[in-house]
């Protein structure tokens, strides 16, 4: 006499089906307890008590179902096997562009700025000399007119001109600075990406225009070791969070306090590589307190605001993160290099 | 510039640190160290001494006081032994100045000796990049390493007429400097002349007629002060620079001249002998005032960022010989006077901020509030519109923001500006258009490349008034397919929301071809062309295959361009589709037709699906047919078949009314 109880059945089934390998075998099983065994259980069902009934039938239909879906799952897979396909071939791709690696590196220094606040903004590539000298302290002898090598717009009667009136090729971000806070009174916490020009032979390390990113904030009291926090974590987002930051003095005419920034070497962690000149920190940017006559070029009362500003090479921090080792490569359009971004 | 540690040592005492030691606590709290370079028995630093310092660190003596304040160490200041003699300096010469000298000290020594210097002196100047010639050149040169005074010795008897004259040359005055070269001077050039001709290119470079060699007796010591521009300019006028017009140019406080010259004097007697001459000439043109500062101490704590003590900004300040009085918190503070860099309590903090050191100030976050200020529309858009290119396919290039004398005259472009003296010819002129550029780009990358599709959001110029500036957005896409790249960018304009974006045939003077090139338009307001490069500009450009291009000006985009989209009910009610075939000539447009169309269907056209083009066999000749869908639709009801059927109607009537076109039935 055969096993009547549903729930049991189910048990031996399950093993059973578990133990074998093809598909031709699990159909016969399934087949085997949809005609026999399940029959069994449906034929005795009528000289059950009227109590069990209920239960053996349910777990009787239970089972039913259980041996239909397992019969169908074997077809299935059998059907798979005639459908075969090589996953591995291509797929069928559609053309997607690329964005420059240096708009990338922009966007990424902005994403990690508007954290903390600050505002892109942007400004003109031809402007004049108040902006990009006058106004930030370059004073017209200043030797800093000639450390930069100034690509200037050929004008009738220059010599008469004021200097707002000359017109030159930004060299330097900053002469976004005066502009906007003329608007825009502090508090104010900005960037400013954009292209500047230098009228320099070409190499590997030096382009005629390139990119910057200008940094400012002006508040009251804002201080050196606010500049220190806010840099510091900008570059821990960039880099890695274990960057270390540090200043060392420099001079530019419109900061004072002025310092250089230096990063430690990612690649080395400070052991020194080629990458940083075995010297463990890679020179990054320039910065200061924004000297009082450029506040003053904006009418900003210096007794009561301080700020911060700060400004460095995109391109370079971009050759940094990619290992990219000419500066021309990203002027070259050359497609070979803009599909690897 | 090069420093010898040999000679830095010299002012000191006790031991200085090692070398890389010593660059690295320069670097930290002075300058950047570009190289240590060891020598046989010397080692030089190699100091980026940046051009504010120049005054006051041009000279070891100025290296050696950081040092001190840096490390704590004293330094001394060599002595000065002068041994005069009883002749009166009036009684050999008289000086007189006319030119931009600020000032001009003179002494003589008279009975030297003049052979080779001692070793010291030798290696010190080796060190520094100056070859020795005899001991009182060689002392002059000495000299100027140790206080950054430039200084230059005459034979006392080589001067004519016992005069010497500081003057402006004479137009094609010439001279012969010490090296044998010959120059031709002009009237912005200052020159030490006796009374018949110049002896020296003053604050640059001395004649040879003065020279003093072995045979020299009286060695006359000079030591000027020359207006910086002017020698800089004249230094750049002769293509001459030296290491006197290195620091004029930069500035040298009036003060030195005078211990300079007591200083080579004292040097000159102990080493090639003789006797100073009594007295000295000293012409100063004004003495200059005492700088003043007085700052709070908080003033350093608010722009620093760090609690230093009172007594510590004391130490510092003293240390770099800045005289300090204090007052409570208040300092008042007399500027030394070679410190021409520094007349703001902002330049004073930042002596105290370097010398402490930049490292020991700790990060703090700021107190900020928070700003609500948004990023511009402009940027977004040119975010937004990057993204989107790429996913249609597009590759973003940056192209230089210049073009040359052979791209103007290929584009014939027009209104350019033009750069004074840049580089390279290459950079002549500013870009009026992105095109040559991306043009460029194909030529480039055809070789390598079946399919090409690049683009750049940048700046063109003009000389325009008005449009000086002007961000554009342009694409080139080879080889051609006029539609293809239409489509993509009239998709591209939609997403961006740009309304009611239509084409029309360009001009006929367009730069692109005027068979195949559109302007685009949104409402009335024209945005921008697409059409394909011409086959001459190809030709001269280097391009192989056909290339369509398109540039859109970014502006007018901002301004047109709806920030919110706003939501068109979806109709409950189905679409009543019509076909429709109408014949028009081959150079009507779609365009026309379309308007047509829909002037006549009204609001109930809801769409229109154009679903073939033709011409050719079984159409007559000069004539084209287009095949539209027409899509019916109300947003309230059902539309009856009868009603769609009275549409069409009124539709194919508007068509039928216009002279040549014909509605196929």
């Amino acid at each position: 006499m055969k096993e009547q109880d549903p729930k049991l059945i189910k048990k031996r089934f399950l093993k059973e089906l578990k133990d074998v390998k093809t598909s031709e075998e699990k159909k016969k099983i399934c087949k085997k307890y949809l005609e026999e065994d399940l029959s069994s259980v449906f034929s005795s069902f009528k000289n059950l008590p009227a109590a069990e009934k209920a239960r053996v039938g349910r777990g009787a239909n239970e089972l039913k179902q259980l041996l239909l879906t397992k019969m169908e799952m074997v077809k299935e897979t059998e059907k798979e096997e005639t459908g075969w396909l090589d996953v591995t071939l291509p797929g069928k791709e559609p053309i997607l562009g690329n964005i420059h690696p240096l708009t990338q590196m922009q966007k990424k220094c902005e994403d990690i700025f508007s954290k903390m606040g600050f505002v892109t903004i942007e400004g003109p590539e031809l402007e004049n000399e108040w902006y990009n000298f006058d106004a930030l302290n370059v004073k017209e002898d200043h030797p800093a007119r000639e450390m930069q090598d100034t690509l200037f717009v050929k004008q009738k009667g220059r010599e008469g001109l004021t200097s707002k009136e000359k017109l030159l090729m930004r060299t330097q971000t900053s002469a976004v600075q005066v502009r906007y806070m003329e608007k825009n009174k502090p508090p104010l916490r900005v960037i400013v990406p954009g292209r500047v020009f230098r009228n320099e032979a070409t190499d590997n390390s030096h382009e005629i225009n390139f990119y910057q990113l200008e940094g400012l904030m002006v508040g009251e009291d804002v201080s050196v070791a606010n500049f220190k926090a806010i840099i510091g974590s900008f570059f821990q987002n960039l880099f890695a969070t274990d960057v270390e930051i540090r200043l060392r003095p420099s001079y530019f005419p419109f900061t004072e306090p002025s310092f250089e920034v230096d990063v430690s070497c990612s690649i080395c962690k400070k052991k020194g590589c080629s990458a940083c000149q075995r010297t463990g920190w890679i020179e990054v940017m320039g910065a200061g307190m924004v000297h009082p006559n450029v506040l003053q070029s904006a009418k900003i009362d210096t007794s009561k605001f301080t700020g911060f500003a700060f400004g460095g090479g995109v391109d370079r921090l971009a050759m940094i993160k990619h290992e990219i080792n000419d500066i021309r490569l990203f002027y070259g359009g050359d497609l070979r290099f803009l599909k690897q971004f | 510039m090069r420093f010898s540690y040999n000679f830095l040592q010299s002012f000191f005492r006790k031991k200085l640190p090692p070398p890389e030691e010593l660059a690295d606590k320069l670097m930290m709290h002075f300058f950047e160290v570009e190289e240590i370079e060891k020598l046989r028995g010397d080692t030089v630093i190699d100091i980026d001494v940046l051009p504010s310092r120049a005054a006051d660190c041009f000279s070891h003596i100025g290296i050696a006081r950081e040092i001190s304040a840096i490390t704590g160490m004293k330094y001394e200041k060599p002595q000065i032994r002068l041994k005069e003699g009883r002749r009166e300096i009036s009684d050999l010469i008289n000086v007189t100045v006319k030119a931009a000298c600020l000032r001009y000290t003179l002494r003589a020594v008279e009975g030297v000796k003049v052979k080779s210097s001692p070793p010291y002196i030798q290696k010190i100047l080796k060190s520094c990049g100056i070859k020795p010639i005899n001991n009182i050149v060689d002392i002059t040169n000495y000299v100027m390493l140790e206080t950054g005074q430039p200084l230059h010795a005459f034979d006392g008897e080589k001067i004519e007429g016992g005069k010497i004259v500081v003057r402006f040359a004479k137009k094609r005055e010439k001279i012969v400097t010490l090296d044998e070269k010959r120059y031709e001077l002009n009237d912005n050039i200052m020159v030490i002349a006796d009374e018949l001709s110049p002896l020296g290119i003053a604050g640059i470079k001395g004649g040879i007629v003065p020279e003093v060699d072995k045979s020299t007796n009286i060695v006359l010591l000079e030591a000027g002060n020359f207006d910086s521009k002017t020698i800089r300019k004249a230094s750049q006028h002769l293509k001459l620079r030296t290491d006197a017009s290195l620091r004029f140019e930069h500035g040298v406080p009036v003060e030195f001249t005078k211990e300079a010259v007591g200083r080579a004097v004292s040097l000159i007697t102990s080493i090639a002998g003789g006797k100073a001459l009594k007295g000295e000439v000293d012409y100063c043109q004004e003495k200059r005032k005492m700088k003043e500062v007085t700052f709070k101490a908080e003033e350093v704590r608010d722009i620093l960022g760090v609690e230093i003590s009172l007594k510590e900004i004391e130490r510092i300040l003293r240390s770099l010989e800045f005289k300090t009085k204090r007052n409570g918190n208040f300092f008042h503070i007399e500027v030394p006077y070679f410190r021409t860099d520094v007349s703001l309590k902002e330049d004073v903090i930042e002596e105290v901020g370097r010398i402490y050191g930049y490292a020991n100030i700790k990060p703090v976050v700021p107190k900020a509030e928070i700003t609500s200020q948004e990023e511009s529309l402009s940027l977004k858009m040119e975010s937004a519109c990057r993204k989107l290119l790429c996913s249609i396919g597009f590759t973003e290039t940056y192209n230089y923001s210049f073009i040359n004398d052979k791209v103007a005259s290929v584009f014939e472009y027009e209104n350019l500006i033009e750069m004074e003296k840049p580089v390279s010819l290459e950079y002549k002129y500013l870009r009026p258009s992105l095109l040559p550029g991306l043009i460029d780009n194909i030529r480039k990358n055809e070789k390598n490349f079946e399919d090409i599709k690049i683009f750049e959001i940048g700046k063109v110029f003009s000389s325009l008034e008005d449009e000086k500036e002007k961000k554009k957005i342009s694409g080139i896409s080879s080889p051609a397919d006029f539609y293809d790249l239409k489509g993509r960018i009239n998709a591209f304009l939609e997403k961006i929301l740009v309304p009611n974006v239509s084409y029309s045939p360009a001009p006929k003077d367009s730069f692109l071809d005027p068979y195949c090139s559109a302007e685009i338009f949104s409402g009335d307001d024209v945005i921008g062309v697409i059409g394909e490069i011409p086959p001459r500009v190809r030709k001269e450009m280097d391009i192989k295959k056909r290339t369509v291009f398109f540039e859109i000006d970014f502006a007018k985009i901002i301004l047109l361009a709806k920030s919110v989209k706003t939501y068109d009910p979806i109709s409950r009610f189905p679409f009543m589709t019509r076909d429709l075939a109408v014949l028009v000539p081959r150079k009507t447009t779609y365009k026309e037709v379309l308007r047509e169309v829909k002037n006549a269907g009204g609001v109930l056209l809801r769409k229109t699906e154009l679903f073939d083009v033709y011409e050719g066999e079984s159409i007559p000749e000069g004539k084209k047919n287009f095949a539209f869908r027409l899509f019916f639709q109300a947003k309230n009801k059902t539309l009856s078949s009868e009603e769609a059927n009275k549409l069409q109607e009124k539709i194919i009537k508007a068509l039928d009314d216009k002279s040549e076109w014909k509605v196929r039935k």
